[in-house]
């Protein structure tokens, strides 16, 4: 395992990276054009209403002063109030939060289930017809844009077959394993494609590494072969692969929330958006960093287990 | 037999017009999908279209819109205006009560009418501009007001006017009134309307409950709703909410876009219900002599906006984004709004005439026109399309420029467009706030066009504090046919609320303001 000054020195990095978020995000929303008055009162505010509104929100202070305050307010742990939903941010994130942790969580694991074993099958089977079969389905999940794969799951899946609920979410942990298995299923096509493609090539390259032959010539059995040495090789790239496709998921939750109906964190940003939420994309895009950081935090801890070189720098 | 015959006839006759009256049945639930969620249904901070259309359902207010857009008696069962115009007497109903059983008095009323004009508060406050003071008196309340405003009738019968118990709300946690707001909607608040709100996840969904100390009737002669629940789901992608009501999930599904209306219409399970409504699709045009950058604006000539709106094929675009479900606009506001007057539909498309108008304004040689568009929105890509073909022959370059919701409004505010498309739907029963929205300069630059007509604005000042309703309708007719020569607008349709419903539901209504009305819904099967 990583040593803890290791993991001290990792989580160290991270303070910066907020910092340099909160810059960003802050004064990138107000770069915006429009801002969260005329967004609320889209066509029916007079002039002089804004300028109430804006006054009432605190957008007619200095920049600097409003980003003094959200500093300030987000080190107590104070986002905000949310300007659409006119409630506390960290309130809003926090119950819509689980149910994105849920979807992603879910679209992982199924995309770990579908391409690990498949990768294995197709290097095994280098450029045989089971290979190329496996390599063109997962080609098709690569290139169909995430919202028409979904849309496509529901309609023949959900709204013809009545196999599964059209869109929604359930109350229970059961429930929701059922629920959301279409959209988990439409995030999961394209991380998995990416994975299969990843773990399928490093899986035929360290198959024919100097250290497998060589084990082979010792006698080893191909079991011990897979698990001690190919795999935990192969594994050291895909496993990067999977932290950083985390990007990748958050965007894809973006787009199937809202296709299918589920109340996350997700659909919340494009609305926050949409209405020029300051405080709400300012809070939401903290968890975001929060939740990025934690999973390569994870990502790096993991490697550095598979691969002890790693430790030393 | 001859003489038997129509007696028997006739007996049937009656005995089916009997039944139908009592057919309807009372009870069970409906589930309604909905394109986005409610924050607040606050009367006074509702501010958003989810939030207003809802707030009758849960709030009565002393006056009702009728079926046929005139006013009727609500809360209160008689009005009456003083000679004057500057005294509003009312008769409170008596009986009634809220939903948790206490008094519905004078005392809410007054509470909920302070609260409805307190600037401090919502955005609606100045609808009630005009108020000096509410009393009651027992049932009778009294509206004084400083000057004569006729339309004071009008917003005694808006949402932001719902009567709210003063008892509860007040012993609402918190400080100030949002605070007390916000604890008094998320405990499930104490209602005057038809329903109750018994629960509401943020994104989600939202339950009401039938309210059974609601004072209206049902034909059956018992109090209304008929409906036990409404149950409301938040979808707001169009494809997955039709979806969800083809696969028989829900039982109804709000904004269908025109495209699909054809096909659910042939759905043998469902009713495509296409509500009259007051919601126009329009474009500004930038009518000031220059234009942001400084550069001559072509379109601050009248004769080159009255061309572009005779080069405008309006029937060809009615097909083209609303399947034929639209209808041409005949003045600035719809043709369900009171005092509408349009005898034809506006600009009937003339090529040649727009050729020669331009040609009258020194620009026959052509020039470019932006149209600022909506990302991402099918409509207004049509719309861009149609109008760019249409305009070629007359040498008008039309560009595109796609912006988002929030940016199309910032420029729409600073005059920096040439035009862009807009959609307009009143929220009062009464042309003022139409009125006052697209045409008078000193509300918002007649809807930032920057158009600025003396005689118009001087009409609209005198019609709002007109107490003479026939003057009043002579001063709409002008203003009105000053606005559709003068042509600050590109104008383009009419168009219906769609809503797919199920066959086994009766009696939904979405007004033509808007607003959900479940209050005579029923379950058919």
């Amino acid at each position: 395992m990583p040593s803890l000054s290791y993991l001290v020195a990792r989580l160290l990095q991270i303070i910066p990276t907020f910092l340099l978020v909160m810059i960003f995000i802050f004064l990138l929303v107000r770069l915006l054009p429009g801002d969260p008055a005329i967004a609320m009162a889209e066509a029916k505010a007079t002039d002089a209403q804004l300028e109430q509104i804006r006054h009432n929100l605190g957008l007619d202070q200095p920049l600097p002063m409003q980003f003094l305050v959200f500093v300030k307010n987000t080190l107590t742990g104070d986002l905000g109030r949310s300007i659409m939903l006119k409630a506390p941010v960290t309130e809003v994130i926090l119950s819509r939060l689980p149910t994105t942790i849920f979807l992603a969580l879910y679209a992982i694991v199924l995309a770990v289930f579908l391409a690990g074993p498949l990768a294995f099958l197709a290097a095994s089977r280098v450029n045989t017809p089971v290979d190329v079969a496996i390599r063109s389905v997962f080609q098709v999940g690569l290139s169909m844009p995430v919202f028409y794969i979904g849309l496509l799951l529901l309609t023949v899946l959900a709204a013809q077959l009545r196999w599964f609920p059209v869109g929604g979410y359930g109350k229970t942990f059961l429930a929701n394993l059922y629920h959301l298995i279409l959209p988990a299923l439409s995030v999961a096509l394209y991380t998995s494609a990416i994975i299969l493609r990843n773990l399928r090539a490093s899986l035929i390259e360290v198959l024919d590494a100097d250290y497998v032959q060589f084990a082979r010539a010792k006698g080893l059995s191909p079991r011990i072969i897979m698990t001690r040495h190919v795999l935990r090789n192969a594994l050291v790239s895909t496993v990067t692969l999977l932290g950083l496709s985390i990007g990748n998921l958050m965007s894809g939750t973006l787009v199937t929330e809202t296709v299918f109906a589920i109340p996350g964190v997700g659909r919340l940003m494009l609305e926050a958006i949409f209405a020029r939420d300051y405080p709400l994309i300012q809070g939401l895009t903290l968890t975001f960093a929060v939740l990025v950081s934690v999973v390569f935090l994870l990502t790096d801890v993991v490697q550095s287990w598979l691969d002890p070189r790693l430790r030393q720098s | 037999m001859k003489r038997i015959l129509p007696i028997l006839l006739g007996a049937t006759l009656g005995l089916l017009a009997t039944t139908s009256a009592f057919a309807i049945e009372r009870g069970g639930a409906m589930t309604f999908a909905r394109y986005d969620d409610s924050t607040v249904i606050d009367p006074v901070y509702a501010d958003r279209n989810p939030d207003l259309w809802m707030v009758n359902g849960l709030y009565e207010t002393l006056l009702r819109n009728g079926p046929d857009g005139s006013i009727v008696p609500g809360l209160a069962e008689a009005h009456e205006v003083s000679a004057d115009g500057k005294t509003i007497t009312l008769a409170l109903r008596g009986g009634l009560k809220f939903s948790d059983g206490s008094d519905l008095t004078g005392a809410d009323v007054v509470f909920s009418l302070d609260r409805a004009r307190n600037a401090d508060l919502g955005p609606w406050a100045g609808l009630l501009g005009a108020v000096d003071k509410v009393a009651a008196d027992g049932n009778r309340i009294t509206v004084s007001l400083k000057n004569p405003d006729p339309t004071i009738i009008s917003i005694l019968a808006t949402f932001n006017t719902g009567i709210m118990p003063k008892a509860a709300f007040e012993k609402a946690a918190g400080a100030t009134d949002q605070e007390k707001a916000r604890a008094f909607f998320s405990a499930g608040p104490v209602t005057s309307g038809p329903f109750v709100m018994k629960s509401h996840v943020q994104g989600s969904s939202m339950s009401f409950e039938r309210n059974p100390n609601y004072w209206r009737q049902g034909e059956d002669g018992k109090p209304l709703p008929y409906l036990d629940r409404v149950e409301f789901l938040v979808i707001p992608d169009d494809a997955t909410r039709i979806l969800k009501l083809q696969a028989g999930e829900v039982d109804a599904a709000e904004f269908i876009p025109f495209a699909r209306v054809g096909e659910l219409g042939a759905d043998p399970n469902l009713k495509m219900e296409l509500f009259p409504s007051t919601r126009i699709v329009y474009a500004p045009i930038n009518t000031r002599e220059a234009k942001k950058d400084g550069s001559k604006n072509p379109l601050a000539d009248i004769k080159v906006r009255q061309a572009l709106n005779y080069a405008t094929d309006k029937n060809v675009l009615i097909k083209l984004v609303t399947f034929d479900t639209g209808k041409p606009m005949t003045s600035l506001m719809s043709a369900a709004t009171q005092l509408h007057y349009g005898p034809e539909a506006l600009y009937p498309y003339d090529p040649e005439k727009a050729k020669q108008l331009l040609s009258e304004a020194g620009l026959s040689g052509g020039f470019e026109v932006k149209l600022t568009t909506l990302a991402g929105s099918a409509d207004d890509a049509t719309l861009f399309t149609a109008l760019q073909q249409m305009w070629a022959p007359l040498g008008v370059n039309l560009k595109v420029e796609q912006v988002d919701n929030p940016t199309r409004g910032e420029k729409n505010r600073s005059g920096d467009f040439d035009i862009h498309t807009y959609g307009w739907a009143n929220d009062v029963n009464d042309p003022a706030q139409v009125t006052g929205w697209l045409g008078y300069y000193k509300q918002r630059q007649a809807v930032g066009t920057g158009w600025n007509n003396q005689e118009f604005n001087t009409l609209f000042e005198a019609s709002n504090v007109e107490t003479d309703p026939a003057k009043r309708k002579d001063e709409y007719k002008r203003m009105q046919e000053i606005y559709a020569a003068e042509a600050p607008l590109l104008f383009l349709f009419e168009t219906p609320f769609a809503v797919a419903v199920s066959k086994s539901i009766e009696g939904y209504v979405q007004t033509p303001l808007g607003a959900n009305d479940f209050s005579e819904a029923w379950r058919a099967d």
